[in-house]
C-alpha cells in the first residue's frame, strides 16, 4: 500500500481524509497542520520583536502529546528571536509514575537545549498526589484535585517567567471529549469559558483584562493517536505509563462513544469542533462582561471571586500547606 | 490464518483470522478501537486498511488519563 502523495510504503491511513502517507509525508502532515493551527489562532503576536520577545511557557509532562508539542513547537521557533520557549514540568508525587515521566522530560529538553524547570507539589503546596489518593478529604476523584493544582502551578509559574501564553498538549481527541462534556452538561457558561480561556484566536478572544495567562494548545487538530505515531516515527523520549490514578470514568465514557462515531463516521471529531467553536464563540460573546474573577485570593493573591481560592481549599483540605505557611 | 499480535504493555493473543483480514480486524480482535492503537510490522506503523500479509504484529496503544479536567 503505497503513499498517495509519492508512492513509498504508506504507514498510516487517515480514514478522515482518505489519505495513505509514509511516515516522512505524515510527519510532514502533522507539522503543517500544527503551524497552520499557530498561524490560524495568531499565536504569535505582531507586537512580537527580537528586542521584545514573547516569551512561551508549555507545560511538559513527559507524554507523548507535551513532547511532541514541545519537540515541534522547538523546530518551529527555535531560530526565531520573537519567540522565548519555557518548558515547565510538574511533578505531582505520584510513585513510580512521576520520577520516570521526568527522566523522559529531562532527556528531551537536553536533546533540544530548551529552558526547562521542573516545580513539585510537594514544595508548592506540601502534599503528594498519592497521598491525597489515598486520604480522599472531599470524596473526589484524584483527577479533579490534580487538575486544580497542576492548573495553579502552571498560572502562576507562568506569571513568574513573564509568560505571554501557556501553551498546553491537548489533542483533537481531548477537546472533542471536552466539547461533549459541556454540551451534554447543558453548561453554556462552561462553554464561553473554554473559548475565551484557550479555544478561541488570540483576534477573536477577550484577554486583554483577563488576570490570566491566556492559553493555547497547537495539537488541537491532531488526533491523538496521530500524536502518539508521530512521537513513535520520530523516535522522541515519551513516557508510556497511565498513571495509577486516573480515573475519570464520564470522560472515558465520551471517548468510548467518540471512537464508536469516529469508527463508523470518519471525521465526526473535526465536525464536532468545527460546530462546538462557533457556538463557543457565540456563547463568550454572550457571557462577556465582568463575569471573570475580579478579586484577589486573601492567601496567594490568585485570582478568584471568593475570599480564598480553590485551590487554598483544597491545599488546607488535604492537610498541605503553601511556601509562605509558617 | 492464524497472527500473533502482542499488545506492547498488554499481553500476547493469538488470533484466528480469515484470509482476507486486514490490520484493522487485528485490532478488533483485540478489542481496541482503530481510533487509540496503531498495528506495527517490524517496529513500522502499518494502514489498518492493509491486508494482513506477516504472521506476527505489535500494536501500540494509546494511554489512558492525564487530560486536565474540564480541559478549559
Amino acid at each position: 500500500m503505497q503513499c498517495d502523495k509519492c508512492g513509498a510504503e504508506a504507514v498510516m491511513h487517515a480514514a478522515y481524509s482518505g489519505l495513505h502517507l509514509c511516515s516522512e509525508h505524515f510527519r510532514r502532515s502533522v507539522e503543517s497542520r500544527v503551524r497552520r493551527r499557530i498561524r490560524d489562532d495568531a499565536l504569535l503576536s505582531e507586537a512580537a520583536t527580537a528586542d521584545d520577545p514573547e516569551t512561551w511557557l508549555v507545560g511538559l509532562s513527559g507524554g507523548k502529546d507535551s513532547v511532541v508539542l514541545t519537540h515541534l513547537l522547538e523546530g518551529t521557533f527555535a531560530s526565531d528571536p520573537r519567540v522565548e520557549l519555557v518548558a515547565l514540568t510538574v511533578h505531582e508525587g505520584i510513585d513510580g509514575y512521576r520520577d520516570a515521566s521526568l527522566e523522559a522530560c529531562l532527556e528531551l529538553t537536553d536533546d533540544l537545549d530548551i529552558e526547562h524547570e521542573v516545580v513539585s507539589y510537594a514544595d508548592e503546596y506540601g502534599v503528594e498526589m498519592d497521598a491525597v489518593a489515598e486520604d480522599d478529604p472531599e470524596g473526589m476523584a484524584p483527577c479533579a484535585y490534580c487538575g486544580v493544582f497542576r492548573r495553579d502551578a502552571l498560572s502562576r509559574y507562568a506569571d513568574e517567567y513573564g509568560a505571554d501564553k501557556l501553551l498546553t498538549g491537548h489533542n483533537l481527541d481531548d477537546e472533542a471529549q471536552t466539547a461533549m462534556m459541556n454540551l451534554l452538561s447543558g453548561d453554556i457558561a462552561q462553554v464561553a469559558k473554554h473559548f475565551d480561556a484557550s479555544l478561541g484566536s488570540f483576534e477573536e478572544r477577550e484577554v486583554d483584562d483577563s488576570p490570566f495567562v491566556p492559553r493555547a494548545k497547537p495539537l488541537r487538530d491532531i488526533p491523538e493517536k496521530e500524536v502518539a505515531l508521530y512521537a513513535h516515527l520520530a523516535d522522541l523520549p515519551v513516557h508510556m505509563a497511565e498513571c495509577p490514578h486516573a480515573s475519570e470514568a464520564y470522560r472515558g465514557e465520551i471517548q468510548e462513544l467518540l471512537y464508536g462515531l469516529e469508527d463508523d463516521h470518519p471525521g465526526t471529531r473535526h465536525s464536532i469542533m468545527s460546530g462546538y467553536e462557533e457556538l463557543a464563540r457565540l456563547a463568550a460573546e454572550a457571557h462577556r462582561g465582568g463575569e471573570g474573577p475580579r478579586g484577589e485570593c486573601d492567601r496567594c493573591g490568585a485570582p478568584t471571586n471568593n475570599e480564598v481560592c480553590r485551590k487554598c481549599d483544597l491545599v488546607d483540605a488535604v492537610g498541605g500547606e503553601l511556601p509562605g505557611d509558617d | 490464518m492464524d497472527v500473533t499480535c502482542e499488545v506492547l504493555g498488554g499481553g500476547t493473543h493469538e488470533l484466528e483470522l480469515d484470509a482476507d483480514a486486514t490490520y484493522g480486524d487485528v485490532l478488533e480482535a483485540v478489542g481496541l478501537s482503530t481510533q487509540e492503537a496503531s498495528v506495527l510490522v517490524g517496529d513500522s506503523p502499518v494502514p489498518e486498511d492493509r491486508r494482513i500479509e506477516v504472521d506476527s504484529v505489535q500494536v501500540l496503544r494509546l494511554i489512558k488519563g492525564g487530560a486536565t479536567p474540564g480541559g478549559t
